[in-house]
């Protein structure tokens, strides 16, 4: 391996940690924020896809179509610069993710919903449960592991989208590793951006790792045939 | 004198256009296993759907030990408590093992505790002979063993009358034995069954009556012996030797 060509570079990435992990907990904390209020938002939205009627299930879609149709960065900067929702930045980007995230998460959720059949459902009214009871205590379980490997998906994009609120000033992982850059340290850019990919990379990757193990521990032996 | 079990008077379906029913009438007592059979699209299934209001009725009326259960005013979460149902594709719930299976509806519907309603649950597998199966998810089932647990979860709600539409006709030959077996066996301990079926080994030997259904009519209406050895309209005739035909 050819040496490094500035190896001093390499000693400022190292005496600056502190503050990409400092950077690297906003990115965590606000993608667990956004996930969580795109869950919220998104699995009853999904429900009402599925099993609602009348202008909420139009509303809903529609919402869905404006936010999925609309680019992140537009959407954040919209909702800081344009409509100045929070003056915290931290508060504005997990509403922007958030929404978006609620826009996806409710198509993953429909999808899982429609894919266990009618049958099941029909059987469990056949017994004497009402609709919702019957939804709530067969379908949803069922749906909710069905929804694993798109959730998963959804939440690598929204642990790396985080990197977007870099343009309204939220000091998370990104930010940081451009102030680093910016304060007079222009030469370690190639070692800063390589650290921070490197943080992106491992948070990603372990994330994954962790939601294979939830997708295995909680599958239905034999699979899901009934 | 007692009302009859279930009584369905001058029933009548249709979806849009295209009448599924058409004044559909007979009674069966307590006890009674009345087979069902007549050609693909007769409306066999529309018909059992109709008695537990999964699907609902244009016209007549039907009664549930002298209760019509029709009108408006029924509630259908406690009709169906009395009266339970076999699915031929057996939809049982893919998340739940088969003791689970039987005791969701004792527990959320019965209102049971856990102990409780497993204790009933281990009862009706070991009635269906699957006691060893408890905890067995349906996808490790086969076929029979499945259909077998669709018996029970319908068992375990003390029903008054039991429906089954084509209980064996998803199944592969050799299962069809275990699961006309069982039903046999609640034939026998007096239980009331109202089966669309074209299992004939079971029409024959365990049938009080035999129902055949053409176009949404009944056309023939009597014991096994009357409609296999005797039948009274031609349609019965044709079509019974055209199904004893594609039997062999
Ligand atoms: N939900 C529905 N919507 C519209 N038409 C229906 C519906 N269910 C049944 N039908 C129609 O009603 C007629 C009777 O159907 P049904 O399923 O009762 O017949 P079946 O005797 O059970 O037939 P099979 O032997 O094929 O099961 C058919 O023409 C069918 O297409
Ligand atoms: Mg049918």
């Amino acid at each position: 391996m050819p040496p490094l060509p500035l190896q001093s570079d390499w000693a400022f990435v190292a005496g600056n940690l502190d503050l990409l992990l400092a950077g690297t907990g906003v990115t965590v904390g606000l993608t667990a924020a956004s996930i969580l209020l795109g869950f919220l938002l998104g699995f009853p939205a999904g429900a009402v896809e599925v099993y609602g009627r009348g202008p909420l299930k139009r509303a809903v879609e529609t919402a869905g179509v404006v936010l999925r149709g609309t680019p992140l960065l537009v959407i954040i900067i919209l909702l800081f610069f344009g409509l100045s929702v929070s003056s915290s930045a931290f508060v504005t980007a997990t509403i922007a993710l958030g929404l978006r995230s609620a826009a996806y998460q409710s198509q993953i959720f429909r999808g899982a919903l429609q894919s266990v059949d009618e049958g099941q459902l029909e059987a469990a009214r056949a017994i004497g449960m009402g609709r919702l009871q019957a939804i709530r205590g067969v379908v949803v379980p069922q749906a909710l592991r069905r929804s694993v490997p798109g959730f998963q998906n959804e939440f690598t994009i929204v642990l790396k989208d985080t990197s977007i609120a870099i343009v309204i000033g939220l000091g998370e992982l990104l930010t940081v590793g451009q102030n680093l850059y910016q304060g007079g340290q222009s030469t370690a850019a190639l070692e800063i951006f390589l650290t921070v990919s490197l943080i992106y990379f491992v948070l990603t990757f372990v994330t994954n790792r962790s939601l294979d193990y939830i997708d295995d521990h909680f599958s239905i032996p034999g699979g899901e045939r009934a | 004198m007692s009302p009859p079990l279930l009584e369905l008077d001058d029933v009548y379906k249709s979806y849009g256009e295209e009448q599924v029913l058409s004044g559909v009438s007979f009674e069966m007592d307590a006890g009674d296993v009345d087979v069902v059979i007549g050609p693909s699209g007769s409306g066999k299934s529309t018909m059992l759907r109709c008695v537990n209001r999964l699907t609902e009725i244009n016209g007549g009326d039907i009664y549930l030990d002298g209760d019509c259960i029709t009108d408006a005013n029924t509630d259908v979460n406690e009709l169906r408590k009395q009266v339970g149902m076999v699915f031929q594709d057996f939809n049982l719930f893919a998340h739940l093992t088969a003791l689970e299976n039987v005791t969701l509806g004792l527990r959320k519907v019965r209102g049971m505790d856990k102990a409780a309603a497993q204790e009933k649950g281990y009862e009706h597998l070991e009635q269906v002979g699957l006691l060893d199966q408890a905890d067995s998810y349906p996808a490790e089932l086969s076929g029979g063993q499945k259909q077998r647990v669709g018996i029970a979860r319908a068992l375990a709600m003390d029903p008054k009358l039991l429906l089954f539409d084509e209980p064996t006709s998803a199944l592969d030959p050799e299962l069809v034995g275990e699961v006309v077996e069982v039903m046999r066996d609640l034939a026998a301990e007096g239980i009331t069954m109202l089966v669309v079926s074209h299992e004939m080994g079971f029409a024959r030997s365990a049938a009080s009556d035999i129902i055949f259904l053409d176009d949404g009519r009944i056309v023939e209406h009597g014991p096994p012996e009357q409609l296999f050895e005797n039948p009274q309209a031609a349609r019965t005739g044709e079509f019974l030797s055209r199904l004893t035909h594609e039997g062999e």
